[in-house]
């Protein structure tokens, strides 16, 4: 058999059948070939770039208030009330941030978002994952009830249970406490958590855990020694999601907060008052403000994709 | 195993995290209890976050001369209204003293005491006339002006001083320039000045007091007469929103949008050569503008009623639910004692006429004078005691200045304003 023959697919079958030799494609033909190939590239190359395009005017339109805000707090208070307004600072300068970070409570407002924020994470956590594991695993009624039901709050305007919030934590003698806000932030982050995790639990094999009962584990055994190492990205994102659902909330935090749990997105607002609104100080104070949401979200980006991606591979 | 390890790692750091959070969470990290459980001499004081600095010295001053020591719930100005009615709704109030705006006042007539003891007739002599009238409701003293502003008109010195300017002016208008004194010389400035990418003077659709100004300087009261009648439509607000609009051509574009912000900064950045604003604005010019040290203030101007302004004043009161009666009265006393220490804070400003008056000749105070004139005009007068005055300003009001201020029939924004606030009111 010749090269030609061999290099057939169907060599041996077309031998059998006929002795007529292959013939190559004519040169043009070839030619034809490989302009459709290269034309199939450039269509490619094109897409690819059209997709660029559009993925960095999406960053761009996502990026630019972060990167306006940020560039505004290195301006000096003329510059960040310029008409028409400028971008890039004429003239870099660290004032607002000493400005902003030198006033009073600022710090203690630190404290207290990031107290309010892992308590209420942690709550969020602590009645997601149970909840979201029995309404996936035992699929009744009342759990379907529940899953819908849990989301009528985020169907309330916040502020119409803000203030009866407000006046409740005030009648318990939690009034100004980091607890009392950790609680009403639970109520915005608990309806999401459930949901997320319900949908991580959903993409877990049930074979998982009946192996690890085979294997002699408690039904709860298998959810804490097999199922929820599983969810561990799912669990990372509901974390990160009821995270930045606390640390970023204002409203609540308005109405419940006084002087020994005020958190800093308060505090941010205190800049604008009715006599006039420090640009510059505001800036600063949220670019601070948002750097540990940006450290945590990097710290755990791999879990997050891992979260994210949960759901595509249901078994 | 890694993940295993993760999982366990998150558990432990959030269960050391959230054991710290409970064991702190009884103070938090802002400070001593703001719920006033019996009484103290400490008081919370509920102040907008613009307003902290000018009582901050006369806390200072107070712990020294009362031992009342003084603990400040700072809030944005938007809030603080839905803060103070949950509170009071509540009837469990989390402060001792409020630093209420004018205009809340009627709405929160019920839920503060009255502090008439403290309005002896020396502190009536000494307090603009207008701002004793708005602080009696229903026949008592409800709250203690803490400071007070009100518009005057700042203009761009080093522009009405230029030789060049000067000449040409007097050539085209036949009179001298000056710091306008009548409303026509304002809109011939206006117009003089409105060349070269520069502007007279701005026109703010999105705020009402100027529109209002004008009304009291026509001699009409605002919007409702002293029998709560609405008399939006009549002829003195016609004169002085057709006025208003007037100046639009001496003025930026989009004054639909401009408010008191985007004004300041259009008179900071040296874009406009007159602007009518609050007093305090003077003081708080950059010191990197390229205005800062050229420019001047004088009072409001008149109409046929005389000089008026909308005055701006904020009130110390003592809410009825506080435990803390006594050392919340000892401050507000405190702080109409010390008045004048707010002139040196940031805001820098008073509300006792003698404060103002301590400071009015030194330099970097040259706002003083005109304030107090505009504060005592013959028609200055406080807005009107509804308790749905924000509701009318909000809905009515500054819907009708957009919309005349962009074109709209004046007469017929009027006519359609009244109907809207006959409904509000009923």
């Amino acid at each position: 058999m010749s090269i030609a023959e061999r290099t057939r697919p169907d060599a041996g079958k077309a031998a059998a059948v006929t002795t007529a030799p292959f013939v190559p494609p004519a040169p043009a033909a070839r030619r034809r070939r490989g302009v459709n190939r290269e034309g199939l590239e450039a269509g490619k190359r094109s897409t690819r770039t059209l997709l660029w395009i559009l993925l960095a005017a999406a960053m761009v339109l996502y990026g630019f208030p972060f990167l306006y805000l940020l560039f505004t707090s290195f301006k000096t208070p003329i510059d960040t009330i310029a008409v028409p307004p400028t971008i890039l600072p004429k003239e870099w300068t660290l004032e607002n941030y000493a400005n902003a970070l030198g006033r009073s409570g600022v710090l203690a407002s630190f404290i207290n978002s990031a107290q309010t924020a892992v308590i209420s994470t942690v709550l969020s956590l602590v009645l997601a994952v149970p909840a979201a594991y029995g309404i996936t695993r035992y699929k009744t009624p009342s759990g379907r009830v529940f899953i819908m039901a849990a989301l009528v709050t985020r169907m309330v305007p916040p502020v119409a249970i803000g203030i009866p919030l407000a006046t409740m934590m005030s009648s318990v003698g939690l009034a100004d406490t980091p607890i009392a806000l950790s609680i009403a932030h639970t109520t915005i982050s608990l309806p999401l958590s459930i949901w997320l995790m319900s949908s991580f639990f959903e993409a877990v094999p049930r074979d998982l855990e009946e192996a690890a009962t085979v294997d002699g584990c408690s039904r709860l055994g298998a959810l804490w020694r097999v199922v929820i190492p599983v969810v561990s990205g799912g669990i990372a994102v509901t974390a990160i999601f009821a995270f930045l659902a606390s640390w970023n909330e204002f409203l609540f935090a308005l109405l419940m907060t006084a002087i020994r749990s005020q958190t800093t997105p308060v505090v941010i607002a205190n800049f604008q008052t009715q006599f006039g609104l420090d640009w510059g100080s505001m800036t600063a104070l949220a670019a601070v403000y948002s750097i540990p949401v940006i450290l945590l979200t990097l710290l755990l980006q791999r879990k997050i994709v891992a979260g994210m991606t949960l759901g595509a591979v249901k078994g | 195993m890694s993940t295993r390890k993760t999982i366990k790692s998150f558990a432990a750091i959030g269960g050391i995290c959230t054991a710290v959070a409970l064991v702190a969470t009884g103070c938090g990290a802002g400070g001593p209890s703001s719920t006033g459980s019996a009484a103290s001499s400490t008081v919370n004081v509920l102040v907008e976050a613009g307003g902290h600095a000018e009582l901050s010295g006369v806390a200072e001053q107070c712990k020294k001369d009362a031992g009342v020591t003084v603990n400040f719930v700072e809030l944005p100005y938007d809030g603080m209204f839905n803060r103070l009615s949950s509170e009071f709704s509540s009837g469990n109030v989390s402060f001792d003293v409020a630093a209420l705006d004018s205009v809340w006042l009627p709405s929160f007539k019920d839920a503060v005491q009255p502090i008439d003891e403290l309005f002896t007739d020396e502190a009536k002599k000494d307090i603009f006339p207008a701002l004793v009238k708005e602080a009696s409701v229903d026949g008592h003293f409800i709250g203690m002006p803490a400071w007070t502003n009100a518009e005057i008109i700042l203009y761009r010195k080093d522009l009405f001083e230029d030789a060049k300017n000067k000449a040409d002016f007097k050539a085209k208008y036949g009179y001298e320039l000056a710091a306008p004194t009548t409303w026509k010389q304002y809109q011939d400035i206006s117009a003089f000045f409105t060349k070269d990418g520069m502007y007279g003077t701005d026109v703010k659709g999105a705020v009402e007091t100027e529109w209002l100004a004008h009304v009291l300087q026509a001699g009409s009261p605002m919007v409702l007469d002293a029998d709560g009648k609405v008399v939006v439509d009549n002829a003195a607000h016609k004169e002085a929103l057709d006025f208003y609009v007037s100046l639009g051509k001496s003025a930026p574009s989009g004054a639909a949008q401009v408010d008191w912000a985007a004004a300041q900064n259009l008179f900071n950045q040296g874009k406009t050569a007159m602007t009518r604003f609050w007093a305090h604005a003077y003081r708080q010019i950059p010191k990197d503008s390229p205005v800062a040290g050229k420019v001047g203030a004088a009072a409001m101007i008149g109409g046929s009623a005389g000089v008026a302004g909308v005055p701006g004043p904020w009130y110390l009161s003592v809410p009825k639910a506080t435990k803390n009666t006594e050392a919340a009265k000892k401050f507000v006393k405190c702080a109409y004692d010390h008045n004048s220490m707010g002139i040196e804070s940031n805001l820098g400003l008073a509300a006792r006429i003698s404060a103002f008056e301590k400071y009015q000749d030194k330099p970097g105070y040259e706002s003083f004078k005109p304030l107090i004139e505009t504060l005592n005009g013959k028609a200055t007068a406080t807005r009107p005691a509804t308790a749905k005055w924000q509701q009318i300003v909000d809905t009515v009001l500054v819907p009708t200045l957009q919309k005349a201020v962009a074109g709209g029939d004046t007469a017929a924004l009027l006519a359609d304003a009244k109907k809207q606030i006959e409904d509000l009111l009923k």
